[in-house]
């Protein structure tokens, strides 16, 4: 395609050379002037010329014997001298327009004005003598430059701009569609990566969720917006940590195809994840009397069977029940903490299910015996192992049942069940209890979520379905919610067939490592925070 | 080789004497000790079955009673099981690196004394490792 400047319209008069070019005094001299001056010259200095020649002609006749006289001598040396000086001028003509074109272009690119039209390189005469990519090249070059003009002189905006851009609090980071960052203000999270570049210093619950989200987008939308709550840039216990509302917009094809706006929300989010943490502390403290309570109880249970009365006997039941769900939200607390810190490695072994189940079967069922809900418990032994890590995983399935008992009614049924399903054995908890609206469904699993609901009625801590989520995930496996309000509600979690991952696992000392596939993974991270 | 004899390394008394009144009842042979170094001394002079070790302990901590026992020196106590008895937070690798030694690690939270005599029972049934 061929380019072809238009004039701009701009009267600046004054040319500014840069320094490197013409540090000379003489540099305000404009291009307009050198083009007259030098073709005057040329055309002077070809008239003398022909001068010389006519000279040389009339000596070369008189000494050839004609006459001064001679009609014949006059005539030859005028004739002679009147077309050498048409021919020579045409001549130097032709070979100075390429000259005079270029020094158009340059004039018309400095702003200056034109007295004539720009010359056209696809003219026959250049495509013939094969000046026409010089002179493309250089209407491109001067297209370039006018490409990039100095946005201070014609946005009077952008000055303002670029002001509020660095002194706001607000993280701005804008990106190409690969997701290569190509501005980020002051305040924004990111960091210079090993490769030189800036690189976003997020960690989203899900680690990819950023990188997904954009893929997704990429793909099948034109203009896409999602916002994530509570994406911090460093793990807890950080002293530079930073917690962030992010919102990122796609617009394909737009020079700012991804902005993602970062709202500074740690005053709201810090002193509870700080709570966490000394509740975390005090939970380690709490381990030693628990022992002894649950400890005690046992021996009294095992020692006194035979002495007590039925209602007696009913009584310690509810005494260790209590102990033993005081023990898993401990763990609950524990295991967060751990999570947050990305502290929290799973040993994934071959494991049945239904032995992960026999960890926790005696306390489940007093548990929903003591709080009269009828427990139905179908674990089929037949079912394929699956990688997982033992404590971990019956942690999960004792609190997707304690809440199961937690939000339903008194005789109220709880079906636990496992089936395989393409690659990996799915766990149900269902219940008959109160259900939920779709707008928490949502959330549900997002930390110290609690709806509003259950915030009045149900005690919780609102990071037991959290833990449960980073478990399950952390196995490779997912965990999902189906609800109806007033009916009930499911949840299931999958966790992977052992068969399916034995290689991953055996390559990853039997850590979680190799499930989790994604590069910047928080199992990377607790290398760093551990080794 | 039934498990009839077992030593007890724990410092906490309530905790002690929950397991030690639990193992008798069982009819186990019980030994009992307070502090690391004690403990280090009856683990190396009599020969157990079974040693319930405790990782914060005065004196001579868990890990270097078993490093002293199973480490570079090899194995002192080859016809002994250990199971480690904790409510300690390790971190990973160190937790790793005991389990390397020993038949169990247990948070003690977790554990009922009824939940402690299954596994020794279920320790009972297996042939040693170590």
């Amino acid at each position: 395609m061929e380019v072809v400047p238009a004039k701009t319209p701009r009267d600046t008069t004054t040319v500014q050379p840069t320094e490197e070019i013409a540090p000379q005094p003489e540099s305000t001299q404009k291009i307009g002037d050198y083009w007259p001056r030098y073709r005057q010259q040329a055309s002077v200095i070809t008239v003398v010329m022909q001068l010389v020649v006519g000279a040389v002609v009339s000596m070369a006749l008189s000494a050839g014997g004609v006459p001064f006289e001679s009609p014949l001598f006059w005539i030859t040396l005028l004739a002679t001298f009147l077309v050498s000086v048409v021919l020579n001028l045409y001549m130097v003509h032709l070979l100075l327009t390429p000259l005079r074109d270029m020094v158009n272009v340059l004039k018309n690119t400095k702003g200056e004005k034109l007295t004539e039209a720009l010359a056209n390189p696809n003219t026959p005469r250049y495509q013939r003598d094969g000046f026409k990519p010089v002179l493309q090249s250089i209407y491109n070059i001067a297209a370039e430059q006018q490409k990039s003009p100095d946005p201070a002189t014609n946005d009077p905006l952008a000055p303002s701009l670029k002001a509020a851009l660095h002194q706001t609090q607000m993280g701005v980071v804008i990106m190409d569609a690969h997701g290569t960052i190509t501005y980020a203000n002051d305040a924004a999270p990111v960091s210079e990566s090993t490769t030189g570049g800036k690189k976003l210093d997020l960690i989203f619950e899900q680690d990819d969720a950023f990188t997904q989200w954009l893929a997704t987008s990429g793909e099948t939308a034109v203009h896409a917006q999602h916002t994530w709550l509570r994406v911090s840039n460093r793990i807890v216990g950080d002293e530079s940590r930073r917690i962030f509302n992010v919102t990122a917009n796609y617009e394909k094809g737009s020079s700012a195809e991804v902005v993602l706006t970062c709202f500074d929300s740690t005053d709201i989010y810090l002193p509870e994840d700080n709570e966490l943490d000394f509740i975390a502390f005090a939970a380690h403290e709490l381990r030693g009397p628990i022992t002894v309570i649950r400890g005690y109880l046992d021996v009294l249970d095992m020692e006194l069977e035979d002495v007590f009365a039925p209602d007696q006997k009913e009584l310690m039941k509810r005494l260790i029940v209590s102990a033993n769900r005081l023990t898993g939200y401990i763990n609950n607390i524990l295991n967060t903490s751990k999570f947050d810190r990305r502290h929290l490695v799973l040993h994934l072994s071959e494991e049945s299910l239904d032995s992960i189940y026999g960890i926790i079967s005696d306390d489940m069922a007093l548990r929903a015996s003591s709080q009269n809900r009828l427990l139905a418990v179908d674990i089929p032994a037949a079912l394929p192992t699956v990688a997982a890590d033992r404590s971990s995983l019956s942690e999960v399935i004792s609190n997707l049942i304690d809440n199961a008992i937690k939000y339903s009614n008194e005789g109220g049924a709880i079906a636990v069940s496992a089936r395989e399903k393409d690659g990996f054995v799915e766990v149900s908890i269902t219940d008959h209890g109160i259900g939920m609206p779709a707008n928490v469904v949502g959330n549900l699993f997002h930390k110290f979520y609690r709806s509003h609901r259950s915030r009045e009625t149900v005690a919780g801590t609102g990071i037991g379905l959290y833990i449960c989520k980073a478990i399950v995930e952390s196995h490779g496996g997912k965990i999902g919610v189906t609800s109806t309000e007033g009916e009930g509600s499911i949840f299931s979690f999958t966790v992977p067939i052992y068969a399916t991952v034995a290689d991953k696992l055996q390559a990853n000392d039997h850590t979680n490592a190799g499930l989790i596939t994604s590069g910047e993974g928080w199992i990377k991270n607790h290398a760093k925070f551990t080794g | 080789m039934p498990i009839k004899t077992i030593l007890v390394i724990e410092d906490d008394r309530f905790i002690g004497e929950m397991y030690v009144r639990s193992l008798r009842h069982a009819e186990y042979t019980v030994d009992w000790v307070v502090d690391g170094h004690d403990g280090y001394v009856a683990a190396t002079s009599k020969p157990y079955d079974l040693i319930l070790l405790d990782i914060m302990l005065p004196e001579m901590r868990g890990p270097d009673i078993l490093k002293a026992i199973r480490g570079s020196g090899g194995d002192k106590i080859p016809n002994t099981h250990v199971i480690v008895l904790t409510n300690f937070d390790q971190d990973t690798e160190s937790r790793i690196a005991m389990q390397h030694d020993v038949d169990a690690y247990l948070i003690k939270a977790e554990i009922t004394p009824r939940k402690l005599l299954e596994i020794i029972a279920r320790l009972d049934a297996t042939p040693l490792t170590a």
